[in-house]
């Protein structure tokens, strides 16, 4: 298409583009730059913009006691994160499958950041955050495995009972969390199931079911069927053409629909607080730091929203491109 | 495939939602008409519809969904016409520059809504740019007030919202047909012809998509009020899952506040069926 060649239209256009984008970024910008402040250069009257960086809100939001070789321990936990990505980054060099590989500096990964209050005295800060860990991979696991065999059902059947059940799910779906998550924690206070992971995970799974099996369907419809129809021909029966054949071509849409999963787990807010007393992730965490009077909070609160925002952005940016294709494809938020 | 083997793929998925989201709300209709709170959690009593008349004699729900309501009329708008307005104009940019541009308009689609709020607060906290803005232009220091909680919320929802609507419009965008366009062009219609007759009238459906998605979200904005209010009634801005979460956990009115969920619930449903039943004719014919 031909664009608009005016110049001052085009620096108009600019202009506008530009602001909408500070407006979109400067609470973060702001929120950086308080995090690294003492409670007096926050709360000063004009904002400053240029000051001693320090990082005690940090260290007080996270570390009980600062370790005695703070360097020594730093580098060491670099250097095994480090080595992870490297492993994880050439795992097409190894003799076995490539996602065992990535199976195995996960799970080494978290072990060692459960072994982290071991040698470091650690904030309740940190119990959130791997709490946090535990309730999304096991959300996204239980989601994505169930919700994988639904939904290639969903694109291959062509029933009229496939239909009825997307949009009954497309019905709850819309329906306020709440309406859910009042009878769930009656079931969890009868259960003794109340403050355990299981009960946020098992919620989160369903809760999030809905728009786990209508956008997986999404992916498995573009597959075309000749592909498992000729396993088939060879003797496979559905269930092995659909593990050996289709989900290996699936992981584009499979790891699209983690994305979400995991963005939808983690930005949980409601569930968790009223299904937990003390074992809550970090989105709940960070709320505690909401109000309150003393000065001091400015700065933590700040130092918190950063810390629990760190994470996600991190994730995104290393699969930005399957964001925004899951985004585009229209399938998103049911 | 077969009927069966459908079934035998399904049937996990289905046994998650059948035990976690259907029986919940029934559920709820079941704890909506009994009096519970922390007391007698194991025995609770059976009024009938006592909860329901009460929710409607009581003035906090009423002020509260006035509130949601007034949100939802001014928030999506606003959402829907920024978000339009931005993706046409980004659709003008060269292809080299947007990528910047929509990373940063992302950035809080992305960021997790009880944290976003959290950083737009810090804004208007004491020793906020925001905060010590308004004290050079207006002259008096900024106050958490009923109005400038209110208005708060809502630049909140525009920060927030938008994004989401900005993408699919634009994702919608690279769609129109270049043929359509350049015909136009060469018949002398303006910039702002060909959005109001090609472009519009071609995102139609897409319009509807959003609308809907918008308002349901609004319906049941909780986070961003939840943290900007400090939980504090005093700023009279709650909304209806504010007011419902605290009479179930605050007040432990539980059967109360399943009467109020249960109404919410109808509500949204009256909104949705015609929506619902549209996706279900497409769907029909899709197959």
């Amino acid at each position: 298409m031909k664009r608009i060649e005016n110049r001052y239209v085009l620096a108009v256009i600019y202009t506008i583009l530009t602001l909408y984008a500070l407006f979109s970024v400067l609470p973060f910008f702001w929120t950086t730059l308080q995090s690294f402040k003492t409670p007096r250069q926050a709360n000063s009257r004009v904002p400053l913009f240029i000051f001693e960086p320090t990082a005690d809100n940090y260290t007080d939001l996270w570390l009980k006691a600062i370790p005695d070789d703070p360097v020594f321990v730093t580098l060491v936990l670099l250097a095994i994160f480090g080595l992870l990505t490297v492993i994880a980054l050439n795992a097409k060099r190894f003799p076995v499958a490539p996602g065992y590989v990535y199976l195995a500096v996960l799970a080494i990964g978290f072990f060692v950041l459960l072994q982290i209050p071991t040698f470091v005295r650690i904030e309740r800060f940190y119990n959130y955050f791997i709490n946090t860990i535990i309730v999304t991979a096991g959300t996204i696991c239980v989601s994505i495995s169930i919700g994988c065999l639904a939904g290639y059902g969903l694109a291959r059947y062509t029933g009229l009972a496939g239909v009825i059940i997307l949009v009954v799910a497309l019905g709850f779906r819309s329906l306020p969390g709440l309406s859910y998550i009042l009878p769930y924690w009656w079931f969890g206070q009868h259960s003794g199931l109340y403050d355990t992971h299981i009960l946020l995970i098992i919620t989160l799974v369903a809760i999030n079911q809905p728009f786990t099996i209508w956008m997986l369907r999404s992916f498995f419809m573009n597959i075309p069927k000749e592909i498992e129809e000729s396993a088939m021909v060879d003797g496979a029966n559905r269930l092995t053409a659909f593990i050996s054949v289709i989900i290996p071509i699936m992981w584009p849409g499979i790891v699209s629909t983690a994305l979400f999963t995991m963005l939808l787990a983690y930005s949980d807010f409601l569930l968790v607080r009223i299904l937990t007393q003390s074992n809550w992730t970090l989105t709940v965490a960070i709320s505690k730091y909401a109000g309150g009077e003393d000065p001091g909070h400015i700065t933590l609160a700040a130092a918190a929203a950063v810390s629990a925002a760190v994470p996600i952005i991190i994730v995104v940016f290393i699969f930005q491109g399957q964001l925004v294709k899951g985004l585009t494809s229209g399938a998103v938020k049911g | 495939m077969t009927r069966r083997i459908f079934f035998m793929f399904m049937s996990p998925s289905l046994f998650v939602m059948l035990m976690l989201m259907v029986f919940p709300l029934l559920t709820s209709v079941w704890l909506s008409m009994h009096f519970i709170t922390f007391r007698n959690i194991n025995e609770p009593v059976f009024v009938g519809l006592t909860n329901y008349v009460e929710v409607f004699a009581d003035l906090k729900f009423w002020s509260a969904f006035t509130f949601t309501m007034t949100f939802i009329v001014i928030a999506v708008p606003m959402q829907i016409f920024t978000g339009f307005l931005v993706a046409v104009l980004l659709d003008q940019v060269s292809r080299r520059i947007r990528g910047v541009y929509i990373a940063a308009f992302l950035m809080p689609f992305i960021v997790v809504p009880v944290v976003g709020t959290l950083m737009v607060k810090q804004l208007f906290e004491s020793g906020g740019l925001v905060a010590w803005a308004y004290r050079e232009i207006v002259g008096s220091r900024f106050f958490l007030t009923e109005q400038s909680v209110k208005t708060l919320i809502l630049l909140h929802s525009l920060w927030a919202g938008t994004p989401f609507s900005l993408i699919v419009f634009f994702a919608g965008l690279q769609t129109v047909p270049h043929e359509l366009v350049e015909a136009s062009m060469i018949d002398g219609a303006t910039r702002l012809r060909q959005v109001r007759h090609i472009m519009i009238p071609h995102l139609r459906s897409l319009f509807v998509f959003i609308f809907l998605i918008s308002i349901m979200d609004a319906y049941r904005v909780f986070d961003s009020v939840f943290v900007l209010t400090e939980q504090n009634p005093v700023y009279k801005a709650e909304v209806m899952m504010l007011y419902t979460f605290r009479t179930a956990m605050s007040v432990t009115r539980l059967g109360k506040a399943n009467a109020m969920s249960v109404i919410t619930v109808v509500m949204i449903l009256v909104v949705l069926l015609p929506f619902l039943y549209r996706t279900y004719k497409e769907q029909i014919e899709e197959r």
